[in-house]
């Protein structure tokens, strides 16, 4: 018996992650994205490879959706706009690049489902997450318009092609076991990273996997690591985004922040923070939130309203998603009504006086962010926060090189002289969370996907002589397979369960001896008698071929039997 | 034959028939033991409540207990665990028959044993129960249970191993182990505990037993199960380190194993396996630096040295353990990682300072338990002297001394007390820092000044540098008119006075800032108790600026009043005056500071020449300075009044008055002194309440009545001052006559008060007598006392004619004197007591005759000329005087004790009654209105002491 694992995206890149597992003949599909990047049919993964004839309905028992990065998308459109409209002639080649890109990230592990189902035409069942199900027509919709109607492209699904596939999703909470069919049970576990992500264990017969999509073991202030039980595994899928990083410990950075947004703001100085997402302006505000309510301080934090609105509605309703921290406080107060966040209105932008003000999009691109970028940095004590990584053609990247002048468009000229933070938050696992999980789970065979190839094979090397499991980082399209665990059906006699129930060993010291109720061999190298341990149990074959497990006992009787026999 | 039922309805109706219950109990047992029908359900219930009833006479409860240990005999095995239940419950309500129980039940348990079955469990778990020590079990018994074929039994048996039940631990140890083999995971669970527990207590003698027990636990560290795998780092831990502490050689090498072996778990996904790991961690007796080093750093560190073969196997699993910890998302860990720092960062300095780092980091932690539980790591490596606070780490900390949970800030201080700090400068933000604290969190004030006062005798020489600002502001905000009674002052006072503390060297410190701080003493004392009590402080305080106390009260006998120029004076003369005393303590030779007590402090302070004296005097003085201090004060904060912000003086004055309550008196010079002071505190009190409403012009109704009821108190106040001192200084009289002047001419002011003509003539009399007295002493009348004369003077027809503006211009000029007391003031009091009265027994009296009270009276400084009554009144308002002729005593003195039957005529046709008895005395100066027709006292009477009741009743 055997796993076969085909890669149909995200080998030895990073987006587009598709897996298909073939356990004892099930065969299951981890994520269904799509890459951003190209706009051929390279952007989907190749589904012809899974069933040449199209007959999608027998080759594949389900689809199984890790996660998606929901809410970043939700704001795009938004955003998008903002960007035509401050430097139309500048940035309007960049931004086809750079939508590429976010999306890149965040559509991987669910853009290309509704092609799959709709187009392609599959009619099995579908499991995500709660919070991923309730978020997914959202962005899949939001996705769709600006695919089509901004890039002008030939629609490959519309929207009741999007509602359509919805229905087929069937929502599964954390640690929720479900039998898809007679042999086949999948469960969720939690995974950090963003919310409603999961990792995916399958069990087909004797056979057990796990998907781990992206997770994170480094607990966030709002999402917890990733959870997972020690389970007996013949194989583990894992991303590998950062494969060779180490990363120190985040408190550094944070109280880097703290120290700096604290200082600024004593001097009577203005923050801004431009985020994107919710996620990370979250985080964020919930750090803050925190070291305001300690450190007493009253200068007042604004969180432009659209943020907050989403904000409240998804987390509020997700709290058994969210970190450790936020369940505890929840019964008393929900860690998403922040004490010291007021509502932002358009004076606070010339009210004199220290605040801190989340402002969206993130990287500066436009919208209110920019608006205040512009008003505030041409002050020395005004404080620019950028959380994570801004793209090349924002002024978010521009700010980062510390220029004393930005040029917006020839008309527009910014003078800067605020002061610039950079924090680097990431939601992925480093590669010692990576190297922590495999060890944690010790499974028998590991596959490294979602990852640079390099990072992969230096992160191979690294698990195969730390822990000796055999690795593989196949490329897309190719197939790896490795062998499963079969459990032998044995009948067991009646001397030999009395026998195991009561403890078997012998009062000398430290002379007990090995019980072994089970054992884990395969059919075809079982010889007609074999001497498992020798005081304890036999097994043997007789003629019907059915395995019987008998004590040592019973052995001589049998074995006289057989004699007699021959 | 006998039926249960009937039984106890027997028992539930009354004692009377319980007697023939019992007896148709015991013959029932008697007879017919083997046609016992099973006990009910309802029996059991109703048994149970007899035992419950703590009433239930005890014959009852031993026939119950005798029926129960019957039917256990008897019923069948169905009923057991049910009889055994009420049996267990019965011998832990009634200790008695504990000893019993146990004995029946354990002749019953041997005929159980074979083969051992869920009922010997019973037995033995009801057995347990009773008992209160640990039951033994034979080596037998126990294999018999152990390798019993049913599962629950097992289980208990390894449950209970080592704890209730004791067993030998050479059988236990091989049993417990393969138990751990066990298929079921909460026996392999439940044997790992008992092994955990065998390890506490028992000593084993081969290594090769301890290290298979490490081994087996290390083994099923990897076990599916949480439960075992926390049971498993538990015995790894203890069994771990039993191992390491058998040779010392190798014991480096064994600490390291198993500390990187729980480090290699520390990524589990369990939490509460994670917390047994790091409390496994907090155990450690000795790893080696880079091991430790190891576990801060995610990274696998390259070092200068070559590393140990050890090392290099290890340092992959150890990297970053503790850095996991501290960021992990369950609070409990957080707070066990921050535990076993406590031990670790003992082990290596380097590794310490590289920990504080982690620390630093876990006080931005959300959760209160954890940044508590880090700064208390932090105390305690402070007291091991491996904290070091850089400087960067400083502004960090002082943040925490901020933080909105008061345990978090008071553990935080703890550590600011053993601080050494480097600089200046960070001596300075931390003290703006615990002054600030003051600000925000008043109700911390005992702890900051504690902690100030730890910091000033730590840090003299950064006291010394900033002691000039000190006084600079302290001295400002004493005169000027800001706050007399902040916080802050204290706290700079408390600062500036520690510095000198231990090192009595020169220091630049004034001594008026030492006068000030004893007019803090009682808020500030609690900052030094750790080294002295109050008085200690008092006299420290007092020998520290008594040098200053002489020529002030020099110069203000003799002129007018230039508080600037007088300090200035003070200054220069109280600087020399340490200096020679300096000189003298030195001579004399320093006192460790820990034994300092108020013998070693007096003697101490004695100029030598005063050595051989008694110590009295000097105190006395030390007590009467500091009156004065407060008594000084007292001009500085009448242009606050006038500025009506009277809420604040009121404050300074209560909080002043609480001062001179507080002093204890061993000689009555000082006490005197003292009762003048409050009473001269109270009557500004007054004045300035009732200021504040007059000035203010509140015509509120209610106020108007407060205010009557003020004025009146004032009255008597004031009155109470006039008489009941003598030995006034001529500035004292002239002070207090002041006084008495500014409360008639605050009652005048009041327009509406009807006997203004009253009032004006007193006022006319005191005045008088105010002019008399200082052309006497040629003097000049203050301006007050001037305007006061001129307007009685303009309207001699009487006051009526004078209006209530004139009178508030006058009280604008007021202003109080500066005030010295000196030892001169004797307190005229008495002190009354009725010997055997109380109201249970009564004095005797007949109706219609002439009843004697006999009395204890003391009286202090009353002279023999004074004409003194007894005053004695019934509840409806009679009162008859006796006249106390104290020329007819024959003791004389200071203080004169004279027991006297006074009688009392007017005895009512009543069972008893009441009288008010109380001793006054004539005031001299009010004889304008006489109170009494027939045979009282001329004057009015001012009143000595409190009124004493006496309880009589009539002769039966």
């Amino acid at each position: 018996m055997a796993i076969e694992t085909l890669v149909l995206g995200a080998g030895q890149e990073v987006g587009k992650s598709c897996v298909v597992v073939n356990i004892n003949g099930k065969r299951i599909m981890f994520d269904c994205g799509m890459h951003m990047g190209v706009s051929d049919h390279r952007r989907y993964p190749n589904f012809s490879l899974i069933s040449p004839t199209g007959d999608f309905d027998t080759a594949l028992s389900c689809i199984i959706i890790t996660h998606l990065y929901c809410i970043n998308t939700l704001f795009l459109r938004f955003h998008y706009f903002l960007i035509i409209k401050i430097s139309h002639s500048l940035i309007l080649y960049s931004y086809i690049f750079f939508f590429g890109i976010i999306c890149d990230s965040h559509l991987d592990h669910l853009g290309a489902l509704v092609y799959f189902t709709e187009v392609c035409g599959f009619h099995g069942p579908i499991y995500m997450t709660y919070p991923t199900k309730a978020l997914a027509p959202l962005m899949l919709e939001d996705y769709r318009k600006v695919l089509v109607e901004r890039r002008g492209e030939e629609e490959q699904f519309n929207s009741d092609h999007i509602a359509e596939c919805m229905k087929k999703v069937i929502a599964v909470d954390l640690r929720q076991t479900i039998q898809v069919d007679k042999d086949l049970q999948i469960r969720a576990y939690y995974a950090g990273h963003v919310l409603g992500a999961a990792m995916f264990h399958a069990k087909v017969g004797d056979s057990e996997m796990v998907y781990t999509g992206d997770y994170n073991m480094t607990p966030d202030r709002h999402l917890g690591a990733a959870q997972i039980d020690r389970l007996r595994l013949d194989l583990l899928i894992t991303e590998s985004t950062y494969g060779t990083t180490i990363r120190d410990s985040k408190y550094a950075r944070e109280r880097e922040f703290l120290d700096a947004v604290h200082k600024c703001v004593s001097a009577g100085g203005k923050v801004l923070i431009p985020t994107f997402g919710l996620g990370r302006a979250q985080e964020l505000c919930i750090l803050m939130d925190d070291y305001w309510e300690r450190m007493n301080l009253k200068v007042p934090i604004y969180f432009s309203a659209g943020l907050t609105k989403q904000a409240n509605v998804y987390y509020k309703m997700l709290i058994n998603w969210t970190s450790q921290k936020i369940k505890d406080s929840y019964p008393t107060n929900n860690a998403f009504d922040f004490k010291n966040v007021c509502k932002y209105e358009r004076s606070v932008l010339d009210t004199p006086g220290p605040c801190v003000l989340f402002a969206s999009p993130g990287m500066i691109s436009g919208g209110l962010s920019l608006e205040v970028f512009k008003r505030w940095a041409p002050f020395e004590n005004t404080l620019v926060a950028l959380p994570g990584y801004c793209l090349p053609g924002t002024v978010g990247h521009v700010l980062m090189s510390k220029p004393p002048k930005i040029e917006l468009d020839p008309n527009t000229k910014i003078d800067v002289r605020c002061q610039v933070h950079q924090l680097a938050f990431s939601p992925h696992t480093d590669s010692k969370g990576i190297m922590d999980l495999i060890k944690f789970l010790s499974p028998k065979h590991v596959i490294l996907v979602h990852g640079e190839k390099p990072k992969m094979v230096s992160l191979k090397e690294k698990i195969h002589s730390e822990m000796g499991i055999p690795c593989y980082h196949p490329a897309n399209n190719e197939t790896v397979s490795v062998p499963s665990t079969v459990y032998v059906k044995a009948q067991a006699s009646d001397a030999f369960m009395e026998r195991c129930l009561k403890p078997n060993f012998k009062l000398h010291k430290c002379s007990s001896q090995e019980l072994s109720i089970k054992t884990l061999t395969d059919k075809n190298i079982v010889p007609e008698l074999q001497v498992i341990n020798e005081k304890a149990v036999f097994i043997v074959e007789d003629k019907s071929k059915k395995l019987k497990v008998v004590h040592n006992d019973e052995v001589l009787v049998m074995l006289g039997e057989k004699k007699t026999e021959d | 034959k006998g039926d249960y039922y009937q039984y106890l309805a027997k028992f539930k109706c009354g004692d009377e028939r319980k007697e023939a219950a019992d007896q148709s109990m015991k013959t029932y047992q008697n007879n017919t033991p083997e046609s016992i029908q099973p006990i009910s359900m309802q029996t059991f219930t109703s048994m149970m409540n007899e035992i419950l009833n703590p009433s239930t006479p005890k014959s009852t409860v031993s026939s119950i207990f005798k029926t129960l240990i019957h039917s256990l005999l008897h019923s069948p095995e169905s009923h057991h665990s049910q009889i055994l239940k009420l049996i267990a419950d019965l011998s832990s309500h009634h200790p008695s028959l504990a000893q019993l129980a146990l004995d029946s039940l354990q002749s019953m348990l041997p005929q159980l044993t074979d083969p051992p079955s869920q009922l010997t469990i019973e037995y033995l778990d009801a057995l347990v129960n009773i008992s209160e020590r640990p039951v033994e079990v034979d080596d037998s018994l126990f294999t018999s249970i152990c390798l019993a074929a049913s599962f629950p039994v097992r289980l208990w048996m390894v449950r209970n191993s080592g704890c209730r039940v004791m067993v030998r631990p050479e059988l236990l140890y091989p049993v417990l182990m393969g138990m751990t083999k066990e298929p079921y995971p909460c026996l392999r669970e439940e044997a790992l505990e008992a092994l955990v527990r065998l390890g506490e207590c028992a000593v084993f003698e081969e290594v090769s037993l301890v290290k298979g027990c490490y081994e087996r636990g290390v083994q099923l560290l990897s076990d599916n199960e949480d439960c075992v795998r926390i049971s498993a780092v538990r015995v790894v831990a203890l069994w771990g380190l039993m191992l390491a502490s058998f040779n010392v050689d190798t014991k480096t090498y064994w600490s390291n194993e198993v500390f990187a072996m729980l480090c290699s778990v520390v990524r589990d996904m369990n939490m509460k396996v994670r917390v047994e790991v790091f409390n496994g961690l907090g155990k450690m007796e000795i790893v080696s630096k880079e091991l430790l080093m190891q576990s801060l750093s995610k990274r696998v560190l390259v070092l200068d040295q070559s590393p140990t073969e050890q090392f290099v196997l290890l340092a992959s699993n150890v990297a970053g353990a503790l850095v996991h910890g501290v960021e992990d998302e369950f609070f409990e860990v957080r707070k066990s990682v921050c535990q076993s720092l406590r031990t670790l960062t003992v082990l290596s300095v380097e590794f310490a300072h590289a920990a504080l780092n982690l620390l630093m980091d876990v006080l931005n932690d959300y959760k209160v338990e954890v940044r508590f539980q880090a700064l208390e790591t932090m105390h305690h490596m402070a007291i091991n002297h491996c904290l070091e606070l850089q400087e960067n780490y400083m502004h960090k900390f002082l943040d925490v001394l901020e933080d909105n949970s008061s345990e978090v800030r008071f553990s935080a201080r703890k550590i600011v007390r053993l601080m050494k700090l480097r600089n200046h400068l960070l001596f300075k933000s931390t003290m703006d820092v615990l002054l600030k604290n003051l600000d925000s969190y008043p109700q911390d004030e005992a702890d900051i000044f504690s902690v100030l006062s730890h910091l000033g005798r730590n840090h003299k020489q950064f006291v010394d540098l900033i002691a000039n600002e000190i006084a600079d502001e302290v001295e400002a905000s004493f005169e000027g008119n800001r706050e007399f009674n902040s916080a802050r002052m204290a706290a700079l006072l408390v600062l500036s006075i520690s510095a000198p503390f231990l090192n009595a060297d020169v220091c630049p410190i004034p001594p008026v800032i030492f006068s000030f701080a004893a007019t803090f003493l009682s808020r500030i004392c609690c900052a030094f108790s750790d080294v002295m009590n109050r008085d200690t402080l008092l006299e420290y305080l007092i020998q520290k600026s008594s040098s200053m106390v002489q020529p002030e009260v020099n110069i203000s006998n003799g002129e007018g009043q230039n508080p600037l120029a007088k300090d200035d004076v003070q200054n220069v003369a109280g600087n020399e005056m340490i200096h020679s005393e300096i000189t003298i303590n030195n001579g004399e030779g320093q006192l460790p500071l820990s034994k300092y007590n108020v013998q070693n402090v007096a003697l101490e302070m004695k100029p030598p020449n005063d050595v051989g004296q008694h110590k009295r005097p000097v105190h006395d003085s030390v007590v009467l300075t500091y009156i004065n201090y407060i008594l000084v004060k007292l001009p500085n904060i009448w242009p606050k009044v006038q500025s009506c912000s009277a809420n604040e003086v009121l404050c300074s004055l209560r909080h002043w008055k609480e001062e001179l309550t507080s002093l204890t008196f061993d000689s009555s010079a000082p006490a005197d002194a003292s009762a003048f002071a409050l009473l001269y505190l109270k009557i500004i009190k007054l004045v300035v309440e009732v200021w504040d409403h007059l000035v203010r012009k509140t015509e509120v109704v209610s106020g108007t009545v407060e205010l009557e009821d003020k004025l009146e108190k004032l009255d008597g106040r004031a009155k109470e001052l006039m008489n009941r001192f003598i030995g006034f200084s001529a500035e004292e009289e002239i002070s207090v006559l002041e006084l008495i002047l500014l409360t008639y001419t605050l009652r005048l002011c009041r327009s509406e008060i009807c006997s203004r003509n009253f009032i004006f003539k007193r006022m006319t009399i005191i005045y008088l007598r105010t002019e008399s007295f200082l052309k006497l002493r040629s003097d000049v009348a203050s301006g007050f006392v001037a305007e006061l004369g001129s307007l009685i003077r303009e309207s001699s027809n009487g006051g009526a004619s004078c209006s209530s503006l004139a009178f508030d211009n006058c009280l604008k000029l007021f202003s109080p004197k500066r005030l010295m007391i000196r030892e001169g003031i004797r307190h005229r009091r008495a002190e009354l007591s009725i010997p055997n009265n109380c109201p249970d027994y009564p004095l005797p009296f007949a109706p219609g005759l002439t009843a004697s009270i006999p009395c204890d009276i003391t009286i202090h400084n009353i002279s023999s000329n004074c004409r003194a009554w007894v005053r004695m009144c019934i509840n409806d308002g009679f009162t008859q005087h006796v006249y106390l002729d104290l020329q007819s005593f024959e003791v004389s003195g200071e203080v004169r004790k004279i027991s006297y039957a006074v009688p009392y005529y007017r005895t009512p046709e009543l069972d008893s009654f009441n009288l008010k008895v109380c001793i006054g005395l004539e005031s001299l100066f009010e004889n304008v209105t006489p109170v009494q027709a027939h045979g009282g006292p001329k004057c009015e009477l001012v009143l000595l002491c409190e009124e004493k009741i006496v309880y009589l009743s009539r002769v039966l």
